[in-house]
């Protein structure tokens, strides 16, 4: 477990934690063969609060929260859905701050809105990991005991860089951007205008929001409607992307997309030489595995960083199924495979 | 200021403009800061007879800076209503630039932050393009996040900064920083954004933000101490900022250890050289890996060896600690603080032999008396300390009765004369070195 791994080898981490704080790698959080006795003489018992269990990236990190306080006799006895609802989460907050716990791990939902909720959780003796971000005014050691994050900043620069090969001198690139409060899709809105007005000041950015996730496919055609001759677009995250794609492949555009995380619909669209050209993926499992060291560190009384930060991977249509195999800690789906043949012979013919 | 010579009066009505505004100035700073909500104790509050107070507190409604809040306490007959202070008539910018580092944030008007980021930057990049960036991710927060216009800006900058001559004057910042001088940043910034902007050093903002949100909170006598590239440090006495003479208070980096300064000893670029130094030549395994590895050694790569047990860092953090405890005990037992708070990069990454150091050197140089109760902690709040202290300066500069009897009859300090006056002389004098809008294409 102490070994680097890939998502650490990938990236120096570029952005800062939710107070300023320089990223503490997530490999560099270590338990020792003496905490390990410990951690297992004492039985920790567990909750995790999700925004929601349904989606590939939420089963990926609670297998990696699992799996790892597992080897550490730390059990997970519960694991809420909150469906998305600000009002869910604020309720399993205070019903979990009185019931035999001894850490929850939480990924907040609204940012000030739910901060009251996970404040008093945390001063109800309970260890409080959050996962992503911390709500505005949280502290750590007071309010929570660590971060545990991707490094959503680089995320943006690295698929402003995939994109930025597809936009001709002077060309323009297109934001699709997501129209609500969540800072990871924030940082990563400001790291790609920051890369590109650094290295494509040439490049006009148009921007289109969706608040709804039923509403990207419109927003990507607003953006083409407004900006005639856009060459690229950076949609948030995977999900808005296709629903991008799909709309654009409809109305006859081929546009070159980059987004973040590598869905089973995007990877499939990379290899078949469709509209996504790179992707910068998160870790799911590897911020799951984690979170789950800083929560028993914490639990031990040591001393844990209030921001720890993972790397994310960049993924190209030609690495997508080295990718996904690290990414999702599962062979590539066969469609995929077979889609990653053909793309190979291709290009062997066309050398 | 016409204003200045406004006397509260006791009783009656108002004779002119001038009481009147004082009148409004006096009520929404008692509703604002909660000492009095209902219309009973505003009158007692205010010694304004009921009529006033009554004619006033409809005013700041239209005004939109007041709003009628819930049913209070019943002291007999029926349950009186509470004025709420309206925080979200306007927003709060603030930004604190470091070295290293920029952040930013969006604050409501009681300064409760309500959004944060904070991002690399380099201070010699030069201050057009700091300018640039901090007004383009304004830009972009205010539209995404779909806050109130904004009413001010508190901005914290890396060393000390002098007090300005006249209310919403900008003052010469940044003399620390040699290719920074002569850069009109402040009004260049104002311009650009609109509002006043109201400037501390860095470590002044970070010491009002411990007060406010983080270890000083309730507390009246704490010292703030920044560890990082420079060493500086902030006294809050008596529940007030100590700026100094000049604004230049806490320059602790200049004291002498041995024939050194302590800056050049103990901030954090003296730490890597050590730690490079102990790399090169063996003396430490861990930080040897880390230079094959990067190429550099920074404090951070330090305090996590020292974490690991390299003992090299520890001895080295420790030594350094002695060092800044040696400089703050002269000062301990001068101002007899409840609190000292550890904050910057090297008390970020330092641990527990930095503060073991600091603790062992200020307890043993120190009066009983005044280290009897004496609590030193490192900083929880890290960089976002100086925003929250950003937004504090804000509030005390807006909500002060000079600044405030000034606008509030127009119900924004945007409308405020005298800031009126020094917007139309920037426009004059800086229009054409004015920066192109940002925002449309790529922050």
């Amino acid at each position: 477990m102490n070994g680097k791994t890939p998502v650490d080898t990938a990236k120096p981490i570029a952005g800062l934690g939710p107070h300023g704080e320089r990223a503490v790698p997530a490999d560099q959080i270590q338990l020792t063969e003496g905490d390990a006795v410990e951690a297992k003489a004492r039985r920790f018992a567990v909750a995790v609060v999700l925004h929601t269990t349904t989606s590939d990236w939420s089963k990926q990190e609670l297998a990696g929260i699992a799996a790892t306080l597992g080897l550490y006799s730390a059990a997970v006895v519960e694991v809420v859905d909150c469906n998305f609802d600000v009002e869910l989460q604020i309720a399993a907050l205070t019903r979990l701050a009185r019931e035999p716990v001894d850490a929850v791990i939480s990924i907040p939902i609204g940012n000030t809105r739910v901060a009251a909720a996970h404040r008093a959780l945390a001063h109800s003796g309970r260890k409080l990991v959050l996962l992503d971000n911390a709500p505005t005014g949280m502290l750590p050691g007071a309010d929570y005991a660590s971060v545990v994050s991707t490094d959503n900043f680089g995320l943006g620069q690295s698929c402003a860089a995939m994109l930025s090969d597809h936009i001709p001198p002077n060309g323009a690139a297109g934001i699709l951007g997501y129209g609500i409060d969540f800072f990871a899709t924030h940082e990563r809105e400001i790291a790609f205008r920051k890369w590109m007005g650094i290295h494509r000041p040439d490049v006009t950015l148009v921007r289109e929001r969706f608040a709804e996730l039923e509403d990207a496919g419109p927003a990507a055609l607003a953006m083409v409607e407004k900006a005639r001759g856009l060459s690229g677009i950076f949609a948030v995250w995977d999900v808005p992307a296709m629903k991008a794609v799909r709309a654009l492949a409809q109305q006859g555009f081929d546009i070159p997309v980059t987004t973040v995380d590598l869905g089973n619909d995007v990877a499939l669209d990379m290899v078949r030489r469709g509209m996504i050209k790179g992707v910068g993926a998160q870790m799911p499992y590897d911020q799951g595995s984690a979170a789950a060291r800083v929560t028993v560190a914490a639990l031990l009384g040591l001393s844990v960083p209030p921001w720890v930060a993972l790397a994310g991977r960049e993924v190209t249509p030609l690495d997508v199924v080295e990718a996904y195999q690290v990414i999702w800690h599962l062979p590539a789906p066969r469609a995929i495979i077979d889609a990653m043949r053909i793309l190979v012979a291709t290009q062997g013919h066309s050398k | 200021m016409a204003e200045k010579k406004t006397a509260l009066r006791s009783v009656g009505r108002p004779r002119s403009v001038d009481t009147a505004q004082a009148s409004l100035a006096l009520l929404l700073n008692l509703v604002r800061t909660g000492t009095a909500t209902t219309r009973q104790e505003l009158e007692r509050g205010s010694e304004l007879g009921r009529a006033v107070v009554a004619d006033r507190l409809a005013t700041m409604i239209d005004l939109g800076l007041l709003k009628e809040g819930e049913l209070g306490q019943a002291t007999g007959g029926r349950a009186p209503r509470q004025m709420r202070f309206r925080e979200d008539a306007g927003s709060l910018l603030v930004s604190a630039i470091d070295q290293s580092s920029i952040a930013l944030g969006i604050a409501d008007l009681n300064g409760q932050m309500l959004v944060e980021h904070h991002e690399a930057a380099r201070l010699d990049a030069g201050p057009e393009a700091i300018l640039e960036r901090l007004a383009t991710i304004f830009d972009w927060l205010l539209r995404e996040t779909e806050k109130p216009a904004p009413w001010g800006m508190g901005l914290a900058l890396a060393g000390p900064i002098e007090k300005p001559s006249a209310e919403f004057e900008a003052v010469h910042v940044l003399q620390s920083v040699q290719s920074w001088q002569g850069f009109p940043f402040l009004e260049r910034l104002s311009m650009r954004i609109g509002v006043p902007i109201f400037a501390r050093s860095g470590v002044q903002t970070m010491t009002m933000g411990e007060a406010k949100a983080g270890g000083g909170r309730g507390l009246s006598d704490i010292i703030y101490v920044k560890l990082g590239r420079s060493i500086s440090a902030g006294l809050m006495s008596e529940g007030r900022l100590h700026r100094g003479a000049q604004g230049a208070a806490g320059m602790i980096g200049h004291s002498r250890v041995g024939d050194d300064l302590l800056g050049a000893i103990a901030g954090a670029d003296a730490l890597a050289r050590e730690g490079t130094a102990a790399a090169e030549d063996g003396r430490s395994p861990y930080l040897a890996q880390a230079l094959a590895r990067q190429g550099e050694i920074s404090v951070v790569d330090i305090g996590h060896a020292a974490q690991l047990g390299d003992l090299f860092c520890v001895e080295l953090l420790g030594r350094c600690g002695r060092m800044v405890g040696e400089a703050l005990a002269p000062l301990t037992n001068l101002v007899n603080p409840t609190l000292i708070i550890i904050g910057g990069i090297v008390a970020e990454s330092g641990g527990d032999s930095l503060l073991a150091g600091i603790r062992e050197a200020v307890y043993r140089q120190s009066h009983p008396m005044v280290s009897r109760d004496l609590q030193i902690m490192r900083s929880q709040m890290g960089a976002s300390a100086g925003l929250v202290g950003a937004a504090q300066v804000v509030v005390e500069e807006l909500f002060s009765p000079p600044i405030l009897q000034g606008w509030i009859g127009h119900g924004s300090p945007l409308l405020h004369p005298d800031f009126q006056r020094v917007m139309e002389r920037y426009t004059t004098t800086l229009a054409p070195k004015a920066a192109t809008p940002s925002g449309r294409t790529a922050p």
